[in-house]
């Protein structure tokens, strides 16, 4: 599904990500871990296309359709089908909560200003239509309630719930959670681990950025570690455990 | 079904708007269709400056271009209703190419640019021959549709309301549905937005096409009701004021559009008339028209900085909140949330 060649990209001559190689097939689900400053969100921001590589290639589509991405512009390659969880919340202000989820239909939707401004019958029924799938996004999050309500009244777990409706609402192929269970309460964790788990079964390709072991163990079925910029070690949850180069990373972090 | 507070506002609103051209004196009325054409323009501007996060300051540029595509068309003998047609679309074109260079600027950068946009089109306009030079192009027939003459100034009133309604109508739509969620999203934050799909640059400059669009109309109008154009028409301080028409009613709102070209229009006319009364010093009119409306202008900014209509709007969210349980002591703060679940 996603393919990611020897890409680089420095920040004021310092790499923050650093020849870095992978490949994510479809169906996985792909938990991504290092160390704060390793170039996890660099990482997934050269994916979305919100940062550019200095040099190497990300490729992406199901196979037998996959092409180069590295040079299209976000909104691009939202309508490709990525779709992005930002670890900050970015909400969009003075909107309702279902308008902040409608927005994420804009990747697979096109009506545009002249139809919008003529109201066509078919427009009518595309905004019927988005307004369906945004409501069940917010089900599937545990919003539902809160739907119209401005977003800006919401508590900062619920902020991120709100991310993941928003992403859900694009109907993506690969999902990319920069750290969605951060600052999030047991229960809101448990939730979130159970969504993510459903989205597994639904076959969804995700990328995921976690601190908790327990939280990877559970979701992830292969282990990408980024230490200073650098991709050093894949495998299953257990091979990363055992690895040499992952332990001596971690030395001190008091991750065992 | 029971009307709801706004739907009563905007039936008052439309009743009065209508029934202004009847009542007004034949002084007033030339005043009230300029007031109406500066809501129309200030109306797109709202959008630009509330949505898109852009500042024009040479809007008035775009109501000289529709002024003059009118004239000019209407003056080559072509139907006069094409002139009125082309208005908005020659100006929405220009907009939209000089608009891929100019949005990639921000803020006041953009500001200045367009100010310089302005000051160039002025300057070529005074000097081309085609365009009448200085003086301008004279002489524009009436505007006739369909075998019906617009030939008096109740006609050019309503004429201008209805090319109001449209644009306010437009407007309405295109904020309520996709396009809209996605301009105001790109608002608050540009990367979420475009990570949603929607594509900043180009919204912004359909926004700012739209914008020029509804100005250029709006000065097809004016070109047929005055039946002359001149650079004079079309001053940098006419951009100015339609800033300070956005800006006193509350950017990004239709209301706020309306209000503001009402409001800084009334505020213009009376300090006119005071300054012009008997007994008044020479200087009064010039005191008046720019240092007392220059503080009002402050005043304003400073105490309702979101412009009249989002204050207006929520103190009677306040005050209608705090009605039920009048004795609820958090009730007096916009910030504080509601407890779920919500209404509906
Ligand atoms: N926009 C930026 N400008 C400058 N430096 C940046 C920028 N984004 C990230 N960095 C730097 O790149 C490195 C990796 O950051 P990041 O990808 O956010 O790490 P992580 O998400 O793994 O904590 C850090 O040293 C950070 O300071
Ligand atoms: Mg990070």
């Amino acid at each position: 599904m996603l393919q990611i060649d020897s890409v680089s990209r420095a920040f004021g001559g310092v790499y923050a990500v650093r020849d870095v190689s992978l490949t994510v097939a479809e169906g996985e689900t792909r938990a991504v871990i290092g160390p704060n400053g390793a170039g996890k969100s660099t990482l997934f921001n050269l994916i979305s296309g919100h940062l550019l590589p200095d040099s190497g290639t990300v490729s992406y589509g199901p196979e037998g359709e996959r092409r180069r991405i590295d040079r299209l512009t976000p909104h691009a390659r939202a309508r490709l089908g990525i779709a992005i969880v930002f670890q900050g919340a970015r909400l969009f202000g003075g909107m309702t909560v279902l308008e902040n989820v409608m927005v994420g239909a804009h990747a697979r939707t096109r009506h545009g200003f002249l139809s919008a401004a003529l109201r066509l019958p078919r427009h009518r029924e595309e905004e019927a239509r988005i307004e369906a799938d945004a409501l069940a996004a917010l089900d599937r999050v545990g919003l539902r309630d809160w739907a119209h309500r401005t977003a800006d009244a919401l508590p900062l777990g619920q902020q991120r719930s709100l991310q993941v409706a928003r992403a859900l609402c694009a109907r993506p192929r690969l999902l990319l959670l920069d750290e969605p269970a951060s600052g999030l309460r047991a229960a809101e964790r448990e939730a979130l681990a159970q969504l993510i788990e459903s989205l597994r079964e639904e076959g969804l390709t995700t990328m995921l950025i976690e601190h908790d072991v327990a939280f990877v163990s559970r979701l992830a079925d292969r282990v990408s570690v980024l230490d200073l910029g650098r991709h050093i070690a894949e495998g299953t949850v257990e091979e990363i455990r055992r690895d040499e180069a992952v332990l001596s990373a971690y030395l001190g972090e008091g991750v065992s | 079904m029971k009307p709801s507070p706004r739907w009563a506002a905007a039936a008052a609103v439309c009743a009065a708007a209508l029934l202004a051209p009847l009542l007004l004196s034949e002084t007033q009325l030339p005043v009230y269709i300029v007031l109406v054409l500066a809501a129309c323009v200030v109306t797109g501007l709202s959008m630009l400056m509330g949505y898109a996060g852009q500042v024009s300051l040479g809007q008035a540029a775009f109501f000289m271009i529709g002024g003059y595509t009118a004239a000019l068309i209407a003056l080559e003998e072509l139907p006069t209703w094409l002139g009125l047609a082309a208005s908005p679309l020659v100006a929405a074109v220009l907009a939209a190419v000089i608009g891929v260079p100019l949005l990639r600027l921000r803020g006041h950068q953009l500001a200045f640019a367009t100010l310089a946009v302005q000051l160039i089109l002025l300057n070529l306009v005074g000097q081309q021959e085609w365009t009448g030079g200085d003086i301008g192009l004279q002489g524009v027939p009436r505007l006739a549709i369909g075998g019906y003459e617009f030939a008096d100034d109740v006609a050019y009133a309503y004429l201008a309301l209805a090319v109001l309604g449209l644009t306010v109508l437009i407007t309405r739509n295109i904020v309520k549905s996709r396009p809209g969620r996605g301009l105001r999203a790109l608002a608050t934050s540009e990367v979420a937005a475009e990570s949603s799909g929607v594509p900043v640059a180009g919204y912004k400059l359909a926004v700012f096409s739209l914008s020029a669009g509804f100005a250029g109309l709006a000065g097809g109008v004016y070109a047929f009701y005055f039946g002359y154009v001149a650079p004079s028409s079309f001053p940098v301080l006419l951009s100015f004021e339609y800033v300070v028409m956005v800006v006193v009613g509350g950017a990004g709102t239709i209301y706020g559009a309306l209000v503001g070209a009402t409001a800084v229009t009334l505020l213009l006319q009376l300090l006119n008339n005071i300054g012009t009364m008997e007994g008044m010093p020479a200087a009064a009119p010039t005191v008046l028209s720019y240092a007392v409306y220059g503080v009002l202008l402050v005043l304003v900014v400073l105490f309702m900085p979101r412009g009249l209509v989002p204050t207006a709007a929520a103190w009677w969210e306040r005050r209608r909140s705090a009605r039920p349980r009048g004795d609820d002591p958090a009730s007096d703060g916009a910030e504080r949330p509601a407890p779920a679940p919500a209404s509906v």
